[in-house]
Order: structure tokens, then C-alpha cells, then sequence
């Protein structure tokens, strides 16, 4: 038996959320879909067949710029940010998406741990929808994820033709389940979408013994460092700090940044260990398939296929990653 | 309206300079005492740790301490005027307030370093993180065996700390070492590159330890000057510099392959950078 939710009874939960909380939700607009902050009136128009939104939702806690705090002209008094209390409810969250958050929190929680992150970490539940349009360029399960994978959500709704159905897997998920608009049915979990596989065994060793092939320049040749792979990947974090005058205070801003930028590893006085775009682009691989599974053990990627369809160039991690296997230095 | 937890490791320590010296013509040496007494007594620190300067308005960057934390003179740092926010801080004068974050990083294990010669070899602003571990030594003097200092610039008004040679170079068993890239008519010491002073003084391995900071091709000219003389990489220490924004191992700034420069370092043997995959 699982517990089903009907679209109507979905669309007026929403609607009940979006008055106590603060509802992100994906909303399509001119073809491109978005996590938004949704009012209740635009819930009914929300397209829950989405595949992908054009950018993952992890600005929700580490957002694309923010005021970390202000200094007064004293250079003394600091001064928070206005900042809310409301609790935040994203829905129609995917499974890829949920994990790249996972894997942010692996490092801004630790210690000492990223209050910025921690505090809209805290306040936020994620409901999920399970993806049934996987892109030609997702590999979740590659990457120990899945179209329906419940992991990192609160709850995940599953679509069937019967409605969704509603698996809560935390306390906070469980307490926030809408009893009385769910029925219990004898409706299986749906099979998964087909997704494609990319062959990861092994990648970690062969990227050890790779760091010095010629093949991390060839690749970069073509590459603009435009930045779009770290922008709409769901689990890259780097970031820039810096300063901007106000009228009577200074703000100390924090913002995406993306390790392609040339001079990303500049010092004063001009040496960069990274000079070159094969460098720089070897960087990046390297964090996602060797040095973060180091660290804790878990590949830097959710198989989301973004940085795969928004680069204008056609690097292709799928590619890499097969295309390491094969190289031999 | 929400306050930030007063754990938030972004915020700096409001500090006051309380003291300015020209160290070179575009080196300055910053003395600096947090604002609060409290935090003051707090901040503790060793010999290699880092800590972020903030010149509000500019920016914050990550500066080498430059002082011992137990002569309580004030954290000191000597900044090279070579970017926006040294530049920045070039233009304060005593009384003027900064933030300061930290301390970071590892730092040199000295209680390891006891009985040992102690060599140390700096090139240019190098000195600076150096100078903690010379004043612990001259401080502790009979913990150690023979200071030698190797210490170079490009020329000789650039050479770093002057103003306490006399010190560094008091013996018994202490002996310094000079030498710039370029001479004047004045100069009368060695005109010669950092690395070629090491080979021509042949310092011996024999239970020395050898800690070293300077550019980073200084360094690397060093470490295999050093093998060659028969230093193994477990008695070759030295502390590097990254591009970094947080200090806390956040923001993927400062890595040398799967090491981070501001958690993992920044003081590493050589033996650890031998297995660097990344060059720094």
C-alpha cells in the first residue's frame, strides 16, 4: 500500500504552503524553466513534467551573490543582513538536484561550518518529484542517484496515473505530510526511467595516473571559460569575497565564482600556479573525480547532465570520463 | 530581522594599527592589536600560521604572522605593497582600524625541531613567516643547536628585517648570511641567487632541519639544492602561498591538487610536496 495524493488535493497543499511558507517552486517561462519563489495564484500553472531547470536550485542557500554582512564606516560595527525567519518549502525538487546540495553541505557544514549556508539549510524542507524525463544527457545513476531516488529529500512524490505518490523520509518531511488530503492505495512505485549509463569504475585511479597526460590541453583547447559548467552545476561552490562601498557602510559580498576563470589562482605579484586553460580545466575534473572522493569518498557529480548542455563548446564530462579510462600515460 | 550567529568565521576582529615601520621601500611592517582586550588575550597563535587582513572598502587577503606570539608586542605582519588591498593598507597610519580573521593553518612543529641546527633560508618577503620561528629560537636558545639564516633580496635596501640583523646574527652559534641578486657601491656582501649561496656554504644535513620560504622558484631551486647536499625530504620544511578567499576550506581556492594551502599547509615537508600532484 503507499499513500497517493491527487493533483487537485497536490495544487490546494501548495496553496495551503505557500500561505506559512515561503514556496520555491520550478516555473517555466518562455521555455526556460527556473526554481522561483511561487505565490499560491501561480501554483495551478506550475509544470511538474519539467526535465531540467536551466540552473540548479542550490542558490536557494548559497546564493549566486549575497551581503555576508556590512561594516559600518567606523570599520567597527557590523551589521547583518535583513534576513528572514519564514521557513522555506522548494518543491518539485529532483533527486540530482537534492544530492548536489548533499554534497555543498559535506563541505560548508563541516567545521568551522559556513553560517551563511547553515542558516538557510536549516529553515528549508525539500519536497521532491521523481524524474520522469530524464534528458539524453542525465547519468544519475552513475553517480549512486536515480530518477526516484528519496535520498537527501524530505519527501518525494512520485507520479502515477493515480496521483503522486508521497514518501516521507524525515521527521521534518513526515510532520509536514497532508494526512488528510492523501488516501492509501494499492498502487506500486513505477518503474524508473531509462537512464543512460556512464562507465565511472575505476575513474579515480585512472585520473591518478593521468594528471600529466597531454590530453587535459587538448580537451581545453576549446574551451572559452565562460563559466557556464560551474554556474549551472549543482554542486560546484566555489566563490569570491569581496567589498563594495555603500553610502555610511561597506558591504562584504560573497559570489559564484568558478575555478575556469583565468586568474582565478593569480597572486599579488602575478605568479599562477594555473596558467593555462588545460590547467584550469584539469582542475575541475580532478576536484569532481579524484580529489573530493578522496576527501569523502562520494564523486562530485549528480549525473544532471547541465554542464553538459549548456556548454557552447560541447565538453562533455560523459566524454571525459570515458575518454580517461582509455588514456595511458 | 535575523541576526548572524556570533560564530559566523567571516567576521573579523575589529584591530587598530598601533605600529608602522618601513621594512624596504614597498615592504611595510604592520603591528596590530584587536580592538576588544578579550580577543586580544584570545588570539594565540604559532610560528607559520596566517591570518586575513581586512582593509574594508578593498578587500581582505591572507598575510604570514610575523610576530611570536609570546613576546606580546602585538600580531605584526610585513605586506608588501604588490596588490589592491596592500596597496590599500600602504595608505593607513597609526590608529587606523582593520578586521583581522584567524589564525590559520598549520604551523612549524618546534617542540620537534629541539636539539636540532636549525637552517633557515628566505628569499625576499620569505623572511616574513620565518620570523617567528628565529625569534622562538633566539628566545629558546639553548633548545637548539646552530641558527644559520640565509637571507636574500634583489637588492640590498629590499632586503627584509634589516633593522634586526644584529640580532639574528648574535652569537654563540648563530650566523647569518646575506646576499642580493644585485649590489650597489655600498654593498660588500655576496651578490649571488638564494640557491647558489646554499650549494656554496654546504650546509651539513646532520641533524639539521631546513626551513625555507621565499618565491616559489627560489623554493624549488632550493629543495634540490638541499637533496643534492644530502637532506632527506623529512628534514626539509617549507611554507607556501596560494590564492585564497576563505582560509577555512571552503571556497576551492587554494588547492595544490588534493591538498588545501590553507587547512593542509600552510607548512608542509618536502616529503608531502613530493607527492603533490599539482605544482604551486
Amino acid at each position: 500500500m503507499n499513500r497517493i495524493i491527487v493533483d487537485n488535493n497536490l495544487r490546494s497543499w501548495l496553496k495551503e504552503l505557500a500561505e506559512k511558507y515561503t514556496l520555491v517552486a520550478p516555473v517555466t517561462s518562455d521555455g526556460v524553466t527556473l526554481f522561483k519563489h511561487v505565490k499560491g495564484s501561480q501554483v495551478d500553472s506550475l509544470d511538474l513534467q519539467y526535465s531540467n531547470t536551466a540552473v540548479s536550485p542550490k542558490g536557494c542557500f548559497f546564493p549566486l551573490s549575497e551581503t555576508m554582512f556590512s561594516i559600518g564606516s567606523d570599520g567597527v560595527n557590523v551589521i547583518a543582513p535583513v534576513s528572514t525567519d519564514r521557513e522555506v518549502v522548494i518543491f518539485g525538487i529532483h533527486p540530482c538536484d537534492a544530492a548536489g546540495i548533499a554534497l555543498i553541505d559535506r563541505v560548508f557544514l563541516a567545521e568551522p561550518t559556513d553560517t551563511h549556508y547553515k542558516e538557510k539549510r536549516d529553515r528549508t524542507i525539500l519536497i521532491g518529484l521523481a524524474c520522469n524525463a530524464p534528458s539524453p544527457e542525465c547519468f544519475c545513476p552513475s553517480v549512486g542517484g536515480g530518477p526516484a531516488n528519496p535520498m537527501y529529500l524530505d519527501i518525494l512524490l512520485t507520479q502515477t496515473s493515480a496521483g503522486y505518490i508521497v514518501q516521507a523520509t524525515t521527521g521534518k518531511g513526515k510532520e509536514l505530510t497532508p494526512a488528510a488530503r492523501m488516501e492509501e492505495k494499492d498502487i506500486p512505485l513505477p518503474p524508473p526511467p531509462h537512464v543512460t549509463p556512464v562507465p565511472l569504475e575505476g575513474v579515480s585511479e585512472m585520473m591518478r595516473r593521468n594528471f600529466d597526460s597531454p590530453y587535459w590541453d587538448r580537451v581545453a583547447d576549446r574551451c572559452l571559460h565562460c563559466n557556464i559548467c560551474s554556474y549551472v552545476c549543482p554542486c560546484c561552490y566555489c566563490f569570491d569575497i569581496r567589498d563594495y562601498m555603500g553610502k555610511d557602510k561597506i558591504d562584504r559580498v560573497r559570489s559564484w565564482e568558478s575555478c575556469q576563470s583565468a586568474g582565478f589562482t593569480m597572486i599579488a605579484g602575478g605568479h599562477d600556479p594555473r596558467p593555462t586553460k588545460g590547467a584550469r580545466l584539469r582542475q575541475r575534473w580532478y576536484h569532481k573525480l579524484l580529489y573530493f572522493p578522496e576527501l569523502f569518498g562520494d564523486i562530485k557529480c549528480t549525473g544532471c547532465g547541465r554542464c553538459v548542455r549548456s556548454c557552447p563548446v560541447n565538453i562533455d564530462i560523459r566524454e571525459i570520463i570515458t575518454d580517461v579510462q582509455k588514456l595511458n600515460v | 530581522m535575523c541576526s548572524i550567529p556570533a560564530a559566523n568565521p567571516f567576521i573579523p576582529y575589529p584591530a587598530t594599527v598601533t605600529g608602522l615601520l618601513d621594512l624596504t621601500p614597498d615592504i611595510k611592517l604592520f603591528t596590530v592589536e584587536l580592538t576588544d582586550p578579550e580577543q586580544q588575550d584570545n588570539f594565540d597563535y604559532r610560528p607559520g600560521q596566517f591570518a586575513f587582513i581586512s582593509a574594508y572598502g578593498v578587500g581582505e587577503g591572507p598575510y604570514g604572522i610575523a610576530s611570536l606570539a609570546e613576546r606580546k608586542a602585538g600580531l605584526e605582519f610585513a605586506v608588501r605593497r604588490v596588490g589592491t588591498v596592500t596597496r590599500a593598507l600602504h595608505e593607513l597610519e597609526p590608529g587606523a582600524t582593520l578586521g583581522i580573521r584567524g589564525p590559520y593553518g598549520n604551523w612549524f612543529p618546534m617542540e620537534d625541531y629541539r636539539g636540532k641546527n636549525i637552517l633557515i633560508i628566505g628569499g625576499g618577503i620569505g623572511i616574513a613567516p620565518l620570523r617567528p620561528v628565529i625569534h622562538h629560537v633566539l628566545d629558546h636558545r639553548s633548545d637548539y643547536a646552530e641558527l644559520t639564516i640565509i637571507n636574500g633580496a634583489r637588492s640590498p635596501r629590499e632586503l627584509v628585517f634589516s633593522n634586526e640583523f644584529d640580532l639574528w646574527a648574535e652569537p654563540p652559534q648563530c650566523k647569518l648570511e646575506l646576499c642580493v641578486d644585485r649590489g650597489n657601491d655600498e654593498w660588500q656582501g655576496r651578490v649571488a641567487l638564494v640557491p647558489q649561496v646554499v650549494s656554496e656554504l654546504s650546509p651539513s644535513p646532520d641533524n639539521t632541519v631546513a626551513i625555507i620560504c621565499g618565491p616559489p622558484i627560489m623554493i624549488r631551486f632550493v629543495l634540490t639544492g638541499l637533496k643534492e647536499l644530502g637532506f632527506s625530504p623529512g628534514q626539509i620544511v617549507t611554507t607556501l602561498e596560494q590564492k585564497m578567499k576563505c582560509g577555512i576550506g571552503k571556497c576551492a581556492r587554494c588547492n595544490v591538487g588534493d591538498k588545501y594551502i590553507c587547512k593542509d599547509g600552510p607548512v608542509f615537508t618536502l616529503e608531502q610536496i613530493l607527492n603533490f600532484m599539482e605544482q604551486f
